[in-house]
């Protein structure tokens, strides 16, 4: 129950009992009064019974007076007594009507005062009457002292009864204002008691409070110290409707914006200074913060100063209980620097992965603390064979070879690393694909600032190529060695001072010196007295400028042997780098013998190119020249034939007709040398070719050439060769024309061109039915200018079948032939 | 026919008889102004040599050129009438004994139009002009004439 509702509760209590208490002294009150009122009452009769008798007194007195004196001045209280007399015994009576037995006594008094009045009234009229003698005897006769006596008894009486209504109403008044008394305090103490109570319940309450109040003021200002330490402002916006109006912000706005702490709270200073290029995006998403209550956001503000900052912005709607929005709050963090340190790390990271992406011939990879991989780079997928999806996650062991597995030494090396930070070996790994790789393998502990494992950097070489090129090298030293000691050759080495170094067995059998006698002495011992100055300044220009005129070339020159000869040789040198020095290497030919047969050769060269270029001029001449007197022979004995016919007999005509086949007989001869010349000198230009086309396309020309004859021409297809198409012609030209001669004289003349298995490559033929000829004589076939038929029966010059041959020779190809007489001749040959 | 001349560029006389024979009995009745080597071709074309200057006649409509010949060779005239802006379209008809290939190659890599070889059978060698004749007189649109 709240405090409110406690001293609500506490307060009606206390006035119930307040109201109480005052209603029972109240009436206690009343009750004491009216007690009182009866006292008065009763102490009024009695004064009024002791007036009335008082006046009874005076006026027996005042008789008294009269009778003795006769003076009747005396008579005057007689009088005002018999006046108020009446009165006062009519208030007794009226103050005593509640009470029946004193009014029975105020009767009787009343009836005794006024038979004393009576009496008085008597005496007083016997002495004026009478004188003062028989106003004596009548006084003394008329028994007043004991009417004076009833009446004194009877006011006893009656102030007895009222004493007694006194003593009795007194006791009373008094227990009723005991009671009074009583109910007054005991309210009091109540009243006193609550308030205490209450006093106590609110001096509590209020010291609560206090505390309380003091306690959030710490928090407050506690809390407005952290707000404006803190890096995060804190605003407030209400909202009404659609429209934000920025309600509160923290303090810290100003050290964080540069903006005075008002304004902010302008209605249009956060659009303001929104960037504008973010404007439109924060402005949309604001949307989503109505539809989700929530809101988080990056964007760029201008502080104070101009310069843009990006903020992180997060924001909460709150709604009432209607659900209606009523405010939105929100921090605001500048994450300038953070922005600038992801961007930063990103592009580091990049790099970083870049680099690693790069590296082809490294396989660097991250192991977990348990030697899982997390990370792959290419260069790992190459030397491991993995691909990265494969193996991340998998152990490392998997590397190892099972035996190494077995043996625990991939934890060891983890061990190794993470103890003394690094661990490095050389060992045989295993590919994906099965194979070895020697690999050389460092394995880093990554460790963060505070030392705690993070894993192992692994950087994997692999040096199988290397450790194949070891071998291969002294593989290869141990080949060069034993060639050097075996090589005819001269093969000396020499430092970059021109000092032997190494004189093989060749050299010692060339130069006639003993290894041991030439070593550390210059080379130019080996070399007679005119090169030796040229050789010294050859070196010193090629180890200062690196201008090489005889390095890494064959040169011939000439050397000198132990007893002095000189001989020609062919010297290869070759320089190479020894460390820092530069040294020389040379192999040394004597080629005394070889420059003799070269001597020769060229001279026969020489010879052969003239006779060529002879032979040249004469075909060219031939060509020209040859011709025209067989065309001056020819045109002229035509001319005489059409010219002087008339005087020419049949004789004449004959021999002129002879004349002329004879011209043009040798017009052939010369046009046939010149083919198998040209065959001989012309350049090759092998290519595809297509044997079959070809063959059809000469066959159609003899045909169109002799129209008359019928000839079966059988040519398979798909011939295709590689030759020379104008050489190939030429073969084709020429075989193709002979079968087409020698069936002349066939009735069912047949030629087939084709091919047939030989010695595992094709021969290709063309095959007649015509003349053939006599095995006898195949050798002679070939031959220029041998004819196997005579001209009467075949024409021919001889020469086709040996243009034939060349071309075929020239190809790389052989040509032969098979025949008998009478049954044809088949020509075979390949290329 | 017409007055068009034919250059015949020949120094065997017996070649040049057979020749006029030919053009004669194919009855191309142009003038033929025979040229006996080169010099002599080139100062009738082009006015060299000894009578330089102008030519006082005509260019020709056909020039028979034979390749091997005293003094200047048929390939060097070729080339010079070729260099020259009067001559360089002149229908030039290399006749000749020879089919060696180089003569074929750089007779037509200069500019001839035709290549001919004189056959020994006079019958051919007869054949022969009369296509040449046939062609380059009357079938063949001459070049227009250049007037320098």
């Amino acid at each position: 129950m709240s405090l409110e509702r406690r001293i609500q509760i506490g307060f009606a209590i206390a006035v119930v009992i307040i109201l109480g208490v005052g209603a029972a002294a109240l009436r206690s009150t009343a009750a004491t009064v009216e007690s009182a009122r009866w006292v008065a009452h009763t102490l009024e009769a009695r004064a009024e019974l002791e007036a009335a008798f008082a006046e009874l007194i005076y006026a027996e007195t005042a008789v008294r007076g009269y009778v003795i004196t006769g003076d009747t001045t005396y008579l005057a209280p007689y009088d005002s007594a018999q006046a108020r007399l009446g009165g006062l015994l009519a208030g007794l009576r009226a103050l005593t009507s509640d009470n029946p037995a004193q009014l029975t006594r105020l009767d009787s008094l009343a009836t005794l005062v006024s038979v004393r009045l009576e009496r008085f009234h008597w005496t007083v009229e016997t002495r004026r009457t009478g004188g003062p003698a028989a106003a004596a005897r009548a006084v003394i006769g008329g028994r007043g002292k004991e009417l004076m006596q009833l009446v004194r008894g009877l006011v006893a009486q009656i102030e007895d009864e009222e004493a007694r209504l006194l003593a009795q109403r007194s006791a009373v008044l008094q227990t009723k204002a005991r009671l009074a008394r009583l109910a007054a305090w005991s309210g009091a103490l109540v009243a006193v008691t609550l308030a205490v109570i209450a006093g106590a319940l609110v001096s509590r309450e209020l010291a609560g409070r206090l505390r309380a109040e003091r306690t959030l003021g710490e928090t407050q200002t506690r809390f407005r110290q952290v707000l404006a330490s803190s890096t995060a402002v804190i605003y407030a916006n209400t909202i009404s409707g659609a429209s934000f109006s920025p309600s509160w912000v923290s303090e810290n706005v100003t050290r964080i914006t540069g903006y005075g702490p008002e304004e902010p709270l302008r209605p249009t200073w956060w659009l303001d200074n929104l960037h504008p290029d973010d404007r439109a995006r924060v402005l949309a998403e604001m949307s989503a913060l109505l539809a989700k209550d929530q809101l988080t956001t990056e964007y760029r503000f201008r502080s104070k100063d101009g310069t843009y900052h990006w903020v992180h912005d997060e924001s909460r709607l709150l709604r009432d209980a209607a659900g209606t929005p009523i405010e939105v709050v929100g921090s605001w963090v500048d994450i300038t620097d953070h922005r600038q340190a992801e961007a930063s790390l990103r592009a580091s990271e990049e790099r970083l992965r870049l680099l690693l992406g790069s590296v082809r011939d490294y396989a660097i990879y991250m192991l977990d603390p348990t030697g899982h991989v997390v990370s792959w780079n290419p260069g790992a997928e190459q030397i491991k064979g993995y691909r990265a999806e494969e193996i991340i996650g998998e152990h490392f062991s998997r590397f190892y070879l099972p035996e190494d597995v077995a043996a625990g030494r991939p934890e060891a090396a983890l061990r190794a690393a993470a103890a003394e930070g690094r661990y490095e070996e050389e060992n045989w790994r295993i590919r994906k694909d099965g194979s070895r790789i020697w690999a050389d393998v460092v394995i880093n502990a990554v460790r963060d600032d505070r030392g705690t494992l993070l894993g192992f950097a692994k950087v994997t070489r692999d040096l199988t190529e290397r450790q194949r090129a070891e071998e291969a090298l002294r593989a290869s030293e141990d080949r060069f060695r034993i060639l050097a000691v075996t090589a005819n050759d001269a093969i000396i080495s020499a430092d970059s001072h021109g000092n032997i170094t190494y004189f093989n067995p060749g050299a010692e059998r060339i130069f006639g010196y003993r290894a041991a006698e030439v070593n550390g002495k210059p080379l130019t011992v080996l070399m007679p007295e005119r090169f030796r100055d040229a050789h010294r300044a050859g070196i010193a220009r090629y180890l200062a400028t690196g201008e090489a005129r005889v390095v890494g070339k064959t040169v011939e020159l000439a050397g000198q042997k132990n007893n002095g000869a000189e001989f020609p040789l062919e010297l290869s040198l070759a320089s190479w780098q020894r460390g820092s020095e530069i040294a020389f290497t040379a192999i040394i030919r004597d080629v005394t013998e070889r420059k003799r047969v070269d001597e020769t050769l060229r001279r026969h060269t020489a010879q052969v190119e003239a006779a060529n270029a002879e032979l040249d001029a004469f075909a060219y001449s031939v060509s020209h020249d040859l011709r025209a007197p067989l065309r001056g022979i020819d045109g002229f004995s035509q001319a005489l034939l059409e010219d002087y016919a008339d005087r020419l007999d049949d004789a004449g005509k004959d021999y002129l007709t002879r004349v002329r086949s004879a011209s043009q007989r040798m017009a052939t001869l010369i046009d046939d040398l010149l083919n198998l010349s040209r065959v001989t000198r012309s350049e090759m230009h092998v290519g595809p070719l297509d044997l079959s086309a070809l063959a059809t396309g000469i066959a159609e020309d003899l045909q169109k050439r002799d129209p008359a004859r019928r000839v079966e021409v059988a040519i398979a297809p798909g011939l295709h060769v590689s030759a020379d198409p104008g050489l190939m012609r030429v073969v084709l030209q020429n075989l193709l024309e002979n079968a087409w001669k020698f069936t002349g004289k066939r009735t069912a003349a047949r030629i087939e061109v084709g091919s047939v298995p030989h010695d595992g490559r094709p021969a290709y033929f063309v095959k007649d039915n015509g003349a053939g000829f006599d095995m006898t004589y195949v050798g002679k076939l070939f031959g220029a200018f041998q004819r196997l038929h005579g001209a009467q029966e075949f024409d021919g010059t001889g020469i086709g079948l040996a243009t034939v041959q060349r071309v075929i020779h020239r190809h790389g190809g052989r040509v032969w032939a098979e025949g008998a007489v009478g049954d044809g001749a088949t020509f075979y040959f390949t290329l | 026919m017409d007055d068009k001349v034919i250059l015949l560029v020949e120094d065997n006389a017996d070649d040049e008889a057979l020749t006029l024979r030919a053009l004669k009995k194919n009855n191309i009745k142009n003038d033929v102004v025979v040229a006996r080597d080169g010099v002599e071709a080139l100062d009738y074309l082009l006015g060299s040599g000894p009578t330089a200057g102008r030519p006082s006649h005509d260019v020709p409509q056909l020039v028979l050129l034979d390749l091997k010949l005293p003094r200047v060779d048929g390939l060097e005239v070729l080339r010079r009438l070729r260099a020259d802006p009067r001559t360089h379209l002149l229908p030039v008809v290399i006749l000749t004994s020879s089919k060696e290939e180089r003569d074929l190659v750089n007779s037509y890599s200069l500019g001839a139009n035709s290549y001919v070889r004189k056959p020994v059978d006079f019958g051919e060698f007869t054949e022969a002009i009369r296509q040449l004749g046939l062609y380059w007189l009357i079938l063949n649109e001459a070049p227009p004439a250049k007037r320098t």
